[in-house]
């Protein structure tokens, strides 16, 4: 089967700190994954990665057969690998409307605008509601819709979507899962990471869990472990490091 | 009634040519969050290089004013790559960066007097002629300069509120990692913001020098000013900035009229002092 991302041995950090430890991930064409595990291990780092906000110092990364190993971030955006970073806050004095419009920045991006600006308005109509209202003014979840937004303004051909419902109430949280699936169920391939193992089994095709750096386990959606195991997976893993 | 309106009319071009220059600064500050001290001295070589073309090369006022915007648009673009660029990310850069851009002043200054040397030019008016505004005589120059600075100023607010371009500047100075995220590349959006402030500042030059005369040290007395209006309006928003430009080029000229010139920087400088205790986000900013 055809690789749309494929990353191979890949160690990345911060100065001299080494976070990712040669990791190996893949997505197949057609399908989406989750990342999951225990806090600081790794998986915000090997987003920024992949989206080439940092450079990785061995490994590599292609995506739809291109290596794009060390691509500086709008190489990655234009390419239509786009990444919606845990706790986006974006530009606090940047209206709605004008920061969903600055998000179809790339070429590509930009000739499809129109009509994707109205689909994120009919997917989150609280946005619809505040278009002129200052980011910095937003809730929480607001703020995490507006980052989605942007995210599909910039035309995904995978979207990787970092902790989406962090920090939200259990009310949104399920609004924004729904609206999560309904962007997958548009065909847009997704990698994302949450603590909510359930939810990336009814998301994804497949899942990772990331321990210190390494994928520890691989994990089918199609025969997944029972809601003990993965409990006992990742609260096993919280008090093993 | 005549000499207050012939303040008003003083006041008006010397908020003009404030609201050019401050507003080079403003943008420069939003996108890099830095200050750059050599934007006098690029004013200085907007003058000179419009003069050389002008004057030297006989091409006429016109072509010297824009390639004297031009070139100096391309020395701020050269500044923020060798200059400043280099220290982003750096815990001391707002003090690294004042350094390397009060370097390239001196440099600029320096070069300007090995180049052209210290005898005073001037260039023709751009339009000859006298033009009465208010009852008060000034020449059409000066007001060409008065109905030029707002329709600038608006095509730069309109670029950075309008367009996909210009809002990247200011996204860039919010969250450069967020932009990045965008597409927006981050180094051309810097490089993009010094060049057009540093063309400002040559076009704001290029005008003055027929004006005032054109000297390698033309442009530190404009900067200080600038320095007080973007403290008054509080650094970052285009708006406040253009509004404080005007205020400063008033209460100028009126303490010319009334103090005289030897004690109006005094003064200036002393409400400047003020705004920092009681308003340090400038009279215009929030608390
Ligand atoms: N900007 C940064 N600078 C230095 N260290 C960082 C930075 N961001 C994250 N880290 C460190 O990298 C490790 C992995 O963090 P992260 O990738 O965010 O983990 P996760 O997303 O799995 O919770 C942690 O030890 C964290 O402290
Ligand atoms: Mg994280």
């Amino acid at each position: 089967m055809r690789r749309l991302l494929d990353i191979t041995g890949l160690r990345a950090g911060y100065g001299a700190s080494r976070v990712l430890n040669g990791l190996s991930v893949h997505i197949d064409e057609g399908e989406s994954i989750g990342l999951f595990g225990p806090n600081g291990h790794g998986k915000s780092t090997l987003l920024k990665t992949i989206s080439g906000l940092l450079r990785p110092t061995a490994g590599s990364i292609a995506f739809d057969g291109n290596d794009i190993t060390t691509q500086r971030p709008p190489a990655v955006v234009a390419a239509g690998l786009i990444h919606a970073p845990q706790g986006n806050t974006l530009f606090g004095n940047m209206r709605i409307a004008e920061t969903l419009e600055l998000a179809a920045f790339s070429k590509r991006a930009k000739a499809e605008a129109t009509r994707r600006i109205e689909e994120v308005y009919v997917l989150f109509p609280r946005l619809a509601e505040r278009k002129q209202q200052f980011a910095r003014t937003l809730s929480g979840g607001e703020r995490q819709m507006l980052s989605i937004g942007c995210a599909l303004m910039c035309a995904p051909r995978l979207l990787m979507l970092d902790e989406p419902t962090l920090g939200l109430s259990p009310k949104l949280k399920e609004e924004l899962a729904g609206a999560i699936a309904k962007i997958s169920k548009t065909g847009v391939p997704l990698i994302v990471v949450e603590q909510d193992v359930e939810f990336l089994l009814s998301l994804t095709d497949r899942l990772y869990m990331i321990e210190h750096g390494e994928v520890v386990r691989e994990i089918s959606s199609a025969n997944a472990p029972d809601h003990e195991e993965v409990m006992r997976l990742y609260f096993g893993a919280e008090g093993a490091h | 009634m005549d000499a207050l309106l012939a303040t008003l009319v003083s006041g008006l071009v010397l908020g003009s040519l404030y609201a050019l220059m401050s507003s080079g600064l403003s943008l420069v500050w939003t996108t890099l969050g830095v200050f750059n001290f050599s934007h006098g001295a690029l004013m200085m070589v907007g003058a000179f290089v419009a003069w050389t073309i002008s004057e030297v090369l006989g091409l006429g006022p016109v072509v010297g004013i824009l390639s004297g915007t031009l070139a100096a648009g391309l020395i701020g673009v050269i500044i923020e790559r060798l200059l400043v660029r280099p220290f982003y990310n750096n815990r001391n850069m707002l003090l690294i960066t004042a350094m390397t851009t009060l370097a390239a002043m001196v440099i600029l200054e320096r070069g300007a007097q090995m180049i052209w040397g210290a005898r005073l030019k001037q260039l023709p008016r751009l339009v000859p002629g006298e033009v009465q505004i208010l009852g008060t005589t000034i020449s059409a120059h000066e007001a060409l300069l008065i109905v030029l600075a707002p329709l600038i100023l608006v095509a730069l607010w309109r670029f950075t509120v309008m367009t996909n371009r210009g809002r990247s500047l200011r996204a860039v100075g919010q969250n450069q990692d967020s932009a990045a995220l965008l597409g927006i590349d981050v180094p051309v959006a810097f490089a993009l913001a010094f060049g057009i402030s540093a063309a400002l500042a040559g076009l704001t030059g290029a005008l003055l020098g027929s004006i005032r005369f054109i000297t390698p040290t033309m442009g530190s007395e404009p900067l200080t000013k600038a320095m007080i209006v973007v403290i008054f309006g509080g650094l970052g928003n285009l708006g406040a900035t253009a509004g404080a430009a005007y205020l400063i080029g008033f209460i100028e000229a009126f303490l010319i009229f009334g103090l005289g010139l030897y004690w109006t920087p005094f003064v200036l400088f002393l409400l400047m002092i003020l705004v920092l205790l009681f308003r340090p986000n400038g009279v215009f900013g929030g608390k």
